[in-house]
């Protein structure tokens, strides 16, 4: 018989204070109690992987005290009896702001200049997004509300961050009993919280990802070099940033790819990161399990889509449909990869949702030992607390969660959590009552009498003759219900009771107003499995779950394409070499590379390509790119050369694959133009499906984007934001000549204090890292080059001037639309051009640009480049290089080249890349024309030799992304029929096309004709 | 086309006489540079004929070894050189053999004339402020001398439909022809357009107050928007002591003599919209925008519905979507049966790249004759101005071009004339000049140097 929960409860016990306080008078006796309890024959986890059965707990002093199967219930101790009840370990929530103010909104006004210094007065850090010298220990006071709302989901103890800014100060491990903070505080110094998130930060700079990651760089150099230099800056904010680098570090990231970005940052200062993620880290399995950090993760799995509409269903990005699917997967697949996991109850809208959502992440395979040990023992682990929290050995805190049965059972109530050994009351239960009884009333037959239903709402039928309905209510262990004894019949027996043990009995009033005894033996329980399948039929297929696709995106491939040995046979080849232009020729790809090119080639076991008719180039490198990144424009500063677009690479905007699909093979990722320095290339490779880090090109020289004209002076922009300097070209000069006048001195700076012998350097400290300067000093050293975002003339001309007088190069002017005017100036310092084929007219800078631009600047000697700055223009690059034969007359050789061999130049990679000459690397496009015909359009577009596009693959991968959307689709609505909750469809922010320029100082992207109310054109 | 010379003045700083010399020499420079913008052609005089060339209709048609005759600004033959007959009359004759002729090409939905430098507000007249501005008028802000003008020009944009933006009803429209002395004189169609913006059906991700607020304020203006478009339905045959504009500017979308060019493009808006126009009682309506065309095309075939098509050179609205779609576009519009035009709404300055994105349809499924259409004789069609343009063929307007080559294709797209009415047009503009000026500039320089 199963033995119904007993609400015998303590309600004494709940009041009780079982931690002194020590220092704090009293105003009246003493009233100090141990609490000495012993909780007997439960099943008891004394930790994740230990599971005693009919074992006892003694706990005192709000400790424990004993635990184990021959524990011996000491003498004066309160007894529980806890016979059919689990204990576990009470859990522990590694990432909440228990009791800490929530940080103020950013405020924001289009009003208010920006904010160039940091408004927090006292000897703090220069920017405000820099605090760690919070301690969240010092904010927090108990709150009982918040504290009851975690209790209720079984936490015992939470790590409480106060969440603002990047460096956030330290946190504290916090029990969650109604106590004086001195008694819940358990390690006021537990953890160090991080982010890339300025937080509630008025003041302007960073206001980019890249530019948060540079701000995190530097203050681990500002904090190491305060460290030895407190007598040249007293920095209260970086002595608490060295103080708290000792702890733990909490690093909350928005998503997968910030926890890959973030971990570099760490793994350059020597920290391992604890990361706090969204939930899509499956989304890049191998990348997160290579950054060997422990993950904090919510359970706040997305709600299926309302896909009823198949319009609106069409506006929903197929990877935002496939995270609904995959998001409750996401535990088990990271524990599968030995990724050390914690749960938090954060981000959870609809805090009852945490343990139904827990028991979804078992469903999909996430063993229940592990997510017991993500819920208990790894979070104590991670913030060294595991000798407090976390399990129940003896001297611990006794925190423990008593359970109706197991955790991971769908019917299980969690009846009480126990905090410092104060005991809460979760679940007012109804008792279980259900089962088959054998009713005896009275004098009156036998009947049977069945109570179904849910324990909530318990059913009642009598079966006699006939099968009758009857009325039950339940409070407590005392029952009423009545029940017609004839069917259709009018009158009613009317019984009242209680519970015996071993069913009910009570009296009862028959019809005629006879009073009489009745009894309700329990002859049959309701089985355990009855009453799971209505919860588990639900989730019988949640392991019948679409392929991971890489990238995680539309145009994701479930496998990567291969690299093959390609020959391509009787094509028109464009070589760029001496040879030129070749007809009927062939051309050999093999291991990535190009193997040969010429007539009447043969190679064993190669794919051969009839290329008759067809046409080969060298892939199309575009020079000025800001695809596949999250962020363009750290413009706060005028001078950001600390920041690297290689921090930001989005290696799953669908931007890379559309790239390809115009015959791109390369493409500069370019800082933005809103100031005059701005940030460090990233040149890339379109190798769709890798990584980010594996996109990058091996062995690029670094380079980095300057800026001059309209943008970098501000003139578009609102009035307030006339206050940074500079405002005119004049200004613009001078910051040029300040920045290398600095980063000269800087090198000096460095070049004396690295003469010194050993033991001068021992006693002398360095000088300070600075990033910024370093990266100039790169500059001055030609290990760094500029491409330069120019327009008119007279800053062009300044420029050059500026870096004669420096000592410095440019390497490439870009957009340079009236280069034109001074290209004989350029020739004569060797700068290249990378410009725009016909644009102008857009603002007062380009009133005299002209599309013969490129023509002239070639004339003249030039290396001329025709670049996109835009991710449509840049499937289309070759039609933009065809235009400088319409002005100007340059020949389709040379057009050619614009695109392809000349950026390769100004990057410095036509050693590798640019023309079609064995050796160089297999950057190949098939196009099935003339390739400077408006009718041209690539065929097939090879990267180190794979086909990244392949016309014919492209339509199979859309078919089979129809297919994907359509299953997806069909499970969505199924789901939305068991009931489950829906939300409705909207145009995905993530997977919105992203269309950056330089110009754009945001990086959300929108779906270009929704979003706005009214379009303007 | 003038080529500035540079005179060298050697100057003492004292000499006075000399500072005035160069001062006037900076003058003439000034107003050379200035004087960009070449001077409208005169009324055609004498009959012209252009003999040898392939003649492409624009109609679907292609001629080769063609003739086209025209006086007094119409064209009097269009034909196989074989079968033209001089009459007595005297031509003028041009040789254009191995050449190509073209209608001129219309650019519709354009702020041409509107917007100088989009940077510059002081040169923006494109937007008044209001939701329902039917009485403006664009064509009176339309700048005859605007610098981006001959750029279209010599690429074969002969005509554009200016339109104004902003608001619920933005104004009307005009078409123009892009040489002449003044707005009046440009002149092809006045006020034939009128713009409509359909509101975006809000899409809540939730149902935040934010998202009700704006699924309100949408249905308010288009509650509004109705009893605009009612009242204006009756204006007609009501007796009023007192003009009301608004509803005056609207009178002649309920007689057919106006267009509703309804700019939307989500599938959903287009039928919300069209449905919503014929309600009121809107006889001739267009969809300009159109991104959602295809998938509604039934219902536009259906109502009759023609579709300015913008965006070709443009990404996919969605990750997913096909990446060539906005390409694939016109030629899936042409299959689906929707008579169809295109613009060029990503930018102002681009739009001299009006034939090439015509060309860029060409090679995702658009037959080519068909792509010349849709940037001649559909767009004449759409804005009601067939009678007169859109196509090479006889009693319509000499408004044509003649092309190196193959005028979709930028390395053959090279007009070596272009007539309007008639009218010979100088091909010039700013951007040549300036070419010429500093190429000229190096080439004197290397000849110095040899």
């Amino acid at each position: 018989m199963k033995k119904v929960f007993l609400s015998v409860l303590v309600v004494a016990a709940m009041s009780l204070q079982s931690r002194a306080q020590e220092t704090f008078p009293r105003n009246g006796v003493y009233d100090e109690r141990s609490g000495l309890r012993a909780f007997t024959n439960a099943t008891i986890f004394v930790d994740y992987q230990t599971k005693l059965e009919n074992a006892t707990l003694v706990i005192k002093d709000g400790k424990v005290v004993a635990v184990g199967t021959k524990v011996a219930v000491p003498q004066g101790a309160m007894v529980t009896d806890l016979k059919g009840k689990t204990v576990y370990p009470g859990f522990v929530d590694p990432f909440t702001s228990y009791g800490v103010p929530t940080p103020p909104a950013r405020s924001f006004s289009f009003n208010s200049p920006p904010q160039a210094e940091s408004k927090k007065e006292g000897a703090f850090n220069w920017n405000q997004a820099i605090r760690p010298e919070t301690n969240a220990v010092e904010l927090f006071k108990v709150d009982a509300k918040a504290a009851e709302e975690l209790r209720k989901l079984g936490f015992g103890a939470v790590l409480t961050i106060h969440q603002d800014g990047i460096a956030r100060g330290t946190a504290s491990l916090v029990a969650l009993a109604d106590k004086r903070e001195n008694q819940v505080v358990l390690l006021d110094k537990a953890a160090a919280a991080l982010s890339l998130d300025k937080g509630s930060s008025t003041q302007e700079y960073p206001n980019s990802l890249m530019g948060s990651i540079a701000l995190l760089r530097q203050t681990y150099l500002d904090a190491q070099w305060n460290a030895k230099n407190w007598d040249k800056e007293q920095n209260i904010s970086l002595k608490a940033f060295n103080e708290a680098n000792n702890l733990p570090q909490i690093f909350e990231v928005s998503n997968k790819l910030n926890a890959v970005r973030a971990d570099k940052v760490g793994d350059e200062f020597g920290y391992q990161y604890i990361f706090k993620g969204q939930g899509d880290e499956y989304q890049m399995l191998p990348q997160i399990k290579a950054t060997n950090a422990a993950y904090i993760l919510n359970v706040n799995f997305p709600d299926a889509y309302n896909v009823e509409d198949p319009y609106d269903a069409r506006r929903i990005d197929i990877s935002d449909m496939k995270h609904w699917e995959m998001a409750p997967a996401n535990p088990a697949l990271l524990v599968k990869e030995g990724v050390a996991i914690a749960f938090t109850s954060a981000d959870l809208r609809d805090k009852s949702r945490f343990l139904p959502n827990l028991r979804k992440a078992t469903l999909y395979g996430l063993p229940e030992q592990e997510a017991l040990k993500a819920l208990t023992y790894t979070p104590a682990k991670l913030l060294k607390a595991d000798k407090y929290v976390g399990s129940l050995r003896e001297g611990m805190q006794a925190n423990f969660v008593v359970a109706s049965g197991n955790l991971f059972d769908p019917s299980t109530l969690l009846l009480e959590n126990w905090v410092q050994g104060q005991g809460y009351k979760i679940t007012e239960t109804p008792g279980d009552f259900r089962g088959v009884y054998t009713l005896k009333v009275g004098n009156q037959p036998e009947r049977r009498m069945l109570i179904s239903g849910t324990p909530e709402k318990p059913e009642l039928k009598v079966v006699a003759q006939d099968t009758l309905k009857g009325s039950l209510s339940l409070s407590g262990e005392l029952l009423t219900m009545a029940f017609a004894p004839a069917k259709n019949g009018k009158e009613s027996i009317r019984l009242t009771g209680w519970y015996t043990g071993k069913g009910f009995q009570g009296e009862a009033q028959l019809p005629d107003a006879q009073t009489v005894k009745w009894t309700a033996l329990l002859s049959e329980a309701a089985t355990q499995q009855a009453k799971r399948d209505t919860a588990r039929s639900r989730s019988n297929n949640a392991l019948d779950m679409g392929k991971l696709t890489f990238p995680f995106a539309a145009f994701g491939r479930t496998e990567l394409p291969k690299a093959e040995t390609v020959l391509i046979k009787n094509a028109t080849v464009w070589t760029n070499e001496k040879e030129g232009k070749l007809e009927n020729a062939d051309v050999l790809l093999k291991n990535g590379k190009i193997a040969q090119v010429g007539k009447n080639l043969s190679a064993n076991g190669a794919r051969v390509i009839d290329g008759t008719g067809k046409h080969v180039t060298p892939g199309i490198i575009d020079e000025h790119s800001h695809i596949a990144l999250d962020g363009v424009n750290e413009g706060t500063q005028a001078v950001t050369a600390e920041v690297r677009m290689a921090d930001v690479v989005n290696h799953e905007q669908v931007n890379i694959y559309r790239q390809l699909a115009g015959g791109v093979t390369t493409s500069q990722l370019l800082h933005g133009s809103a100031n005059p320095i701005g940030g460090q290339s990233a040149i890339i490779k379109l190798r769709w499906g890798q990584a980010p880090e594996k996109l990058l090109f091996e062995g690029a020289d670094p380079f980095i984007k300057f800026a001059l004209g309209e943008n970098v002076k501000h003139s578009n922009r609102s009035p307030q934001y006339n206050v940074r300097f500079p405002q005119t070209r004049m200004g613009v000069e001078q910051v040029m000549v300040d920045a290398f006048q600095r980063a000269k001195e800087y090198q000096k700076a460095w070049a004396s204090y690295n003469k010194l012998s050993k033991s001068a350097k021992a006693k002398t400290p360095a000088p300070r890292r600075d990033l910024e300067l370093e990266t100039l000093s790169e500059i001055l050293k030609d290990e760094r080059f500029i491409t330069c975002h120019s327009y008119v003339q007279s800053e062009i001309n300044m420029l050059m001037k500026v870096a004669d007088q420096m000592g410095f190069k440019v390497n490439t002017f870009t957009h340079i639309l009236e280069g034109y005017k001074v290209a004989d100036k350029m020739k004569a310092r060797n700068i290249g051009a990378s410009t725009f084929s016909d644009w102008w007219a857009y603002k007062m800078e380009v009133k005299d640009a002209i599309p013969y631009n490129a023509a002239i600047m070639h004339n003249v000697g030039v290396t001329t480049a025709i670049n996109s700055d835009d991710a449509e223009m840049a499937r289309r690059l070759n039609q933009e290089a065809a235009k400088t034969m319409k002005y100007g007359g340059v020949s389709e050789e040379d057009a050619l080249k614009m695109v392809t061999l000349n950026p390769a130049k100004l990057l410095h990679l036509d050693d590798k890349v640019g023309s079609l000459k064995a050796g160089k690397d297999a950057d190949v496009v098939i196009w099935n024309e003339h390739p400077l015909s408006i009718y041209a359009r690539p065929e097939k577009t090879f990267v180190d030799g794979i086909a990244y596009f392949d016309l014919e693959q492209d339509q199979k991968l859309q078919e089979e992304q129809e297919k994907e959307r359509l299953r997806l689709i069909n499970k969505m609505l199924a789901a939305k029929a068991r009931g489950e909750r829906t939300q409705n469809a909207a145009p995905s922010r993530r997977g919105a096309a992203q269309v950056l320029h330089c110009e754009d100082l945001s990086t959300e992207g929108e779906e270009t004709f929704q979003e706005s109310e009214y379009s303007q054109k | 086309m003038s080529i500035v010379k540079k005179s060298v003045v050697r100057l003492t700083p004292k000499n006075m006489q000399h500072r005035l010399l160069l001062a006037a020499a900076l003058f003439v420079s000034t107003t050379a540079a200035w004087a960009q913008v070449p001077v409208p052609a005169a009324k055609q005089t004498k009959a012209t004929l252009l003999t040898g060339a392939t003649l492409h209709v624009g109609n679907g048609q292609v001629v080769e070894k063609a003739a086209v005759a025209f006086t007094d600004g119409k064209i009097t033959y269009a034909g196989p050189a074989s079968g033209f007959n001089a009459g007595g009359t005297s031509y003028e004759t041009v040789n254009v053999s191995g050449k190509h002729i073209y209608p001129g090409m219309i650019l519709p939905n354009s702020q041409i004339g509107l917007n100088e430098i989009e940077s510059v507000r002081a040169t923006l007249d494109q937007q008044e402020v209001g939701l329902f501005n039917p009485n403006v008028r664009s064509v009176v802000a339309y700048n005859t001398d605007s610098d981006i003008t001959p750029t279209l020009r010599s690429n074969g944009v002969l005509m554009a439909q200016v339109t104004p933006v902003g608001g619920m009803i933005s104004g009307s429209s005009s078409v123009v022809q892009l040489d002449a002395w003044n707005w009046e004189d440009a002149l092809v169609k006045a006020d034939g357009g009128v713009h409509l913006r359909w509101p975006a059906m809000v899409q809540a991700g939730d149902n935040s107050p934010v998202m009700a607020q704006r699924r309100q304020a949408r249905q308010s203006s288009l509650n509004e928007l109705e009893s605009l478009l009612a009242e204006a339905k009756v204006y007609k045959d009501q007796k009023h002591d007192r003009e009301n504009l608004k509803l005056a500017s609207l009178v002649g979308l309920f007689d057919g003599s106006k267009k509703l060019f309804i700019h939307t493009n989500y599938g959903k808006e287009i039928v919300e919209s069209v449905r919503f126009a014929h309600k009121a009682g809107v006889k001739d309506i267009v969809i300009v925008g159109g991104g959602d065309a295809l998938v509604v095309a039934d219902f536009l075939k259906e109502n009759n519905i023609p579709v300015v098509y913008s965006g070709v050179h443009a990404l996919p609205t969605r990750s997913g979507d096909d990446v060539y779609l906005p390409y694939k576009m016109p030629g899936l519009l042409q299959q689906a049966g929707i008579l169809f035009c295109l613009d060029y709404d990503a930018s102002l300055h681009g739009s001299r790249n009006l034939p090439f994105i015509a060309g860029t349809a060409v090679a995702f499924g658009l037959p080519k004759e068909q792509a010349l259409s849709s940037v001649t004789l559909n767009a004449a069609k759409i804005l009601g101005v067939d009678k007169q343009l859109g196509s090479v063929e006889v009693g319509k307007d000499a408004s044509l071009v003649v092309s190196d080559g193959d005028i979709l294709d930028m390395r053959t797209n090279k007009i070596s004339h272009a007539f309007i009415q008639g009218r010979k047009l100088n091909l010039t503009d700013k951007q040549q000049y300036l070419y010429e000026k500093f190429d000229g500039k190096y080439k004197a320089e290397k000849k110095q140097v040899q």
